[in-house]
């Protein structure tokens, strides 16, 4: 008998609006293709404005030092100072950073006396005068350093990685600003450029898009962009100073996820080494790296085709492999925890996760208190697949999947209803 | 419950057994100190969370325990007149009632050969419950010896019992199942009720002259026991199709008896099959003088051709003394109309789509393309070609030349719920596909039919309807079900849920695994 199908439920404040179901153009005009680089068994983005198409449109990724989506900043406190939305940090913290960017600039070879001498010209107080002028500046260097950009995007991510990783840093892209919350940021790796002219052009990565939204939202206060914050001593001073340290973050895909854009849609492309990955040796490779790939990326392409927005890595959080979302997460609650589970031709399992009673009925109480439904998803193997034909994304098409509602019935309290359970 | 009032009892047996017999008739002051004690269950406090030691958590303690103790070890008090006697016969391991059945017998309970009798289960339950007393060989059997007695692997199993008596303390209607007593889908089609005793037995009222084998006479008795009664039963149901469709020959002469005959009551009006109410539709119109024929038309079941069961590919002609005059009706082909029904609008995939525009596409005239015109020659014509084809934008070599091309182009773009049909790639599957293939096993053979409780007040034993629910039993130490015993269950069920029942030391949980079909989600 067939499971009842319950609506999702809906979440009381929804902040985003939806823009597009997959990240592919419905018109002609719009080309839209991503890059990806494959780094240490990690799937990365690094252009900002494919981090923002590709998690915005279907909600694949996840920041690597958000929660979700990529909006880390380097403070939580914004605040108005004459006319500017400036992120606040304490003095201590201002000064912690300035020794992080210190140290990054010995680590380049400069000498104590350059550094000391960059440091202390980096941490005068910035009048917000300048502060405009390099905004309106910027806006000319950002289209030309806007085509810099397109042009080698490896180098960014390739020497970022590289000083950053030790600091533990990361890219982070600008978003348009939202009248609620304010998060834009682009602050570029000071090292990484001469101090001068060049890091102001590039610390105005996208005002446009910041004074734009800006304007549309919210006349008053301008943000400036990146590199400048507002230092505070704990009281009531403020001085707007440049941020000595940018920090950039990525977006990580899993290994269906990217998979998924390669071959289901066409629009990524998956660099090792600055070489792009096919199709083909993008599948070994993901096999290689995870022995059931072919059942988790089987189960995630079913989901996805139904419309549905599968999230990974609700292992940590609800013991499942899988989460299902309506439209994405900030709109709907998750509906369905789903455990894959691979069967062959005779239905019978191997066990990719072997439960008995005990677990099962763990797993069960979890997630009903979570309020979500427990579902299986088998996916059948045919008994004549060879290792060569799994060696290749054809094979899906041979695989069926089989979806299976579990659930708990209490014999008390049925005896009124004539409901399904 | 049962087992501390079986030590109880044993252990009256042996302290008066040096002075008097084991006497179950209570004394005027036994009677009248159990009729008068406290019928208060003990009440629950507030818990305490970790010991501590205390002389008043101590005393607590031991005051719930004694009120606890005092209360299992009750002894139960019936009227004797009140507990229905019954025996107990080994050989066919039912119990066979001697006095007449009290109120259970609206919900358990079965009659044949003209006695009632009790499954085993049912009869340890209303032991239990204080309503039956068993004898075997003129001695009363006590709840012990029915647990041992009663329980084995060829009635009902420990675990069984104990999910059969939780149900039915909670009121619920529990029956044994019985996968060929279930209706075919052919019985299912045709709306057929799902008893064959009852119809056997108003149309052996109602018909005047039989034509009917002797058998019928004897067969009255209405058993329900599985084995072979059972299968017997069937035969003689469709036996008993068969002689209805010869009946109306010895009726032709009066119309409105025919009719009353064929559409009388409900049951034996569906048990004729839809050509017979037909036929004599169309006799009716040929004899009006014969006065109004009573048609039940909510009785008349016409076989539902657009149901999506499987249908025999034909239907068979009725009886020729039936058709009126030189009517000739030969076998009814329905598929060529099955086919003409339930049509449902096709969608088209994209490659078909594309096929489509493809057609559409070649009776354009390539003359009419002013590039195409402009172009002097071949090579000219190359050019452009090449050049409209670099215009295809976002066509990576790594990607599309190789051996494995994406599955969309996003180049082409087309509206999201052709994506989605595009990207499933994936079948789906449902519980039933394959099931037939995978064999029954007897651990997942499903047990009990179970009925709400609200149905109780107009539950027919002879025609109790659909279950709410179908049983498996398992233990908690028993693996769970994979998907080859999900289907085994799905397969002997049908089309009625089927729950595990999962006994761990009598605690008793109950897990559904349901088919689930996840709707596409197309938005916009």
């Amino acid at each position: 008998m067939q499971a009842e199908f319950r609506a999702p439920r809906r979440r009381t404040r929804v902040y985003e609006e939806y823009e597009a179901p997959l990240p592919v153009s419905r018109d002609a005009e719009e080309k839209s293709h991503f890059r990806a680089e494959f780094i240490n068994q990690h799937v990365l983005v690094h252009h900002p404005d494919h981090i923002h198409k590709i998690h915005n449109q279907g909600y694949f990724g996840k920041g690597i030092l958000s929660r979700a989506r990529p909006d880390h900043s380097i403070s939580d406190q914004w605040e108005q100072h004459e006319g500017l939305m400036l992120p606040v940090v304490t003095q201590s913290r201002y000064e912690e950073l300035l020794s992080w960017a210190g140290s990054v600039l010995y680590a380049q070879g400069l000498d104590e006396d350059a550094v000391n001498q960059t440091l202390l010209g980096l941490s005068q107080p910035v009048d917000v005068e300048d502060v405009r002028r390099e905004m309106e500046g910027g806006e000319n260097g950002q289209r030309r350093e806007k085509e810099v950009k397109e042009e080698e995007p490896g180098t960014e991510g390739g020497v970022c990685p590289q000083t950053k990783r030790p600091l533990d840093e990361s890219k982070v892209e600008p978003e348009t600003k939202r009248c609620n919350r304010s998060e834009s940021q682009d602050l570029n790796p000071v090292c990484d450029l001469s101090p001068s002219s060049d890091q102001e052009s590039d610390s105005n990565h996208d005002p446009t898009s910041d004074s734009d939204s800006d304007s549309d939202c919210d006349p008053d206060p301008l943000v400036p962009g990146p590199g400048f914050v507002l230092v505070s001593d704990g009281e009531e001073v403020r001085e707007v100073r440049r941020c000595p340290l940018t920090l950039t973050e990525y977006l990580q895909l899993s290994l269906e996820e990217a998979f998924f854009l390669v071959y289901s849609l066409g629009c990524l492309s998956v660099y090792l080494n600055q070489e792009p990955l096919s199709i083909l040796q993008l599948w070994q490779t993901f096999r290689s790296l995870r022995p059931d790939f072919i059942s988790s990326y089987a189960a995630y392409q079913h989901f996805r085709s139904k419309g549905w927005v599968p999230k990974t890595g609700g292992g940590a959080k609800y013991g499942v492999d899988l989460m299902l979302y309506r439209k994405g997460p900030p709109f709907y609650h998750a509906s369905y925890s789903v455990v894959i589970e691979r069967v062959d031709d005779e239905f019978r399992g191997s066990g990719l996760r072997p439960f008995s009673w005990c677990s099962l009925a763990a797993l069960n109480r979890i997630t009903s208190n979570v309020s979500k439904e427990l579902m299986f998803c088998y996916i059948i193997y045919p008994a004549n697949l060879s290792e060569v034909e799994l060696d290749s994304p054809a094979c899906l098409s041979k695989l069926k999947v089989q979806e299976v509602i579990v659930s708990r019935w209490v014999s008390s309290r049925e005896r009124a209803e004539q409901d399904n359970i | 419950m049962s087992c501390v009032t079986v030590t109880n009892m044993a252990e009256h047996n042996m302290t008066q057994s040096g002075e008097k017999f084991y006497n179950e008739i209570l004394s005027p002051s036994e009677l009248f100190a159990a009729q008068s004690r406290s019928h208060k269950l003990p009440v629950r406090g507030q818990k305490d969370f970790y010991p501590n030691d205390s002389e008043e958590q101590r005393q607590r303690l031991e005051q719930s325990l004694e009120e606890h103790w005092s209360l299992i070890s009750e002894e139960r008090v019936e009227r004797l007149g009140n507990l229905v006697k019954a025996t107990w016969i080994p050989s066919e391991k039912i119990v066979e009632l001697q006095t007449p059945a009290g109120k259970f017998w609206q919900t358990m309970g079965f009659s044949a050969r003209g006695k009632q009798y009790l499954h085993p289960e049912e009869a340890l339950h209303l032991m239990e419950c204080g309503s039956v007393q068993v004898f075997y060989q003129d001695l009363p059997l006590s709840i012990q010896d029915g647990y041992e007695r009663f329980l084995s692997s060829s009635t009902v199993s420990l675990l069984q019992y104990q999910v059969f008596a939780h149900l039915k303390r909670l009121g619920y209607v529990v029956h044994r199942f019985d996968p060929s007593s279930e209706p075919s889908s052919y019985a299912r089609q045709l709306n057929l009720p799902q008893s064959c005793n009852k119809e056997r037995r108003q149309l052996k009222r109602k018909r005047s002259a039989s034509p009917t084998p002797s058998t019928k006479s004897t067969s009255q008795a209405e058993t329900q026991k599985e084995s072979t009664a059972d299968i017997m039963e069937e035969e003689k149901c469709s036996h008993e199709e068969d002689e209805s469709k010869k009946l109306p020959d010895s009726d032709l002469k009066t119309c409105s008896e025919t009719s009353d005959t064929q559409t009388g009551p409900a049951d034996s009006g569906g048990g004729r099959t839809w050509w017979m109410a037909d036929i004599s539709g169309d006799q009716s119109e040929h004899q009006p003088a014969s006065g109004s024929p009573r048609w039940h038309f909510s009785s008349i079941s016409f076989p539902d051709l657009g149901s999506s069961e499987r249908h025999p590919s034909c239907l068979f002609p009725p009886d020729p003394s039936l058709l009126p005059g030189s009517l000739a009706v030969g076998v009814c082909d329905i598929t060529p109309w099955r086919s003409r029904i339930n049509l449902r609008q096709v969608k088209m995939s994209a490659k078909e789509q594309k096929r489509e525009m493809d057609r559409g596409r070649r009776r354009w005239d390539i003359n009419r393309d002013k590039e195409v015109r402009r172009c002097r020659n071949w090579a000219e014509y190359h050019k452009l070609q090449a050049r409209r084809e670099g215009r295809r934008k976002g066509q990576p070599e790594h990607l599309w030349n190789r051996e494995v091309t994406p599955l969309h182009d996003p180049s082409q773009p087309i509206p999201t719920a052709e994506l989605l049909e595009t990207i499933s790639v994936s079948k789906s599957s449902n519980l039933l596909e394959g099931a037939s293939r995978v064999k029954a096993s007897d651990q997942w053979r499903i047990r009990f039919n179970v009925y709400q409780p609200d149905t109780v007040a107009d539950f027919k034993k002879t025609n109790p309807g659909r279950p709410y629910c179908r049983m498996c039993v398992c233990s908690f130490s028993d693996p769970v079900p994979d998907l080859r015993a999900i289907k085994q269950m799905a397969v002997q069920s049908g089309d009625i849920q089927v729950i595990c029942a999962v006994v761990d030391y009598g605690d008793i949980s109950f897990y559904a695994f349901k088919d689930f079909q996840l709707p596409t989600d197309v938005y916009p």
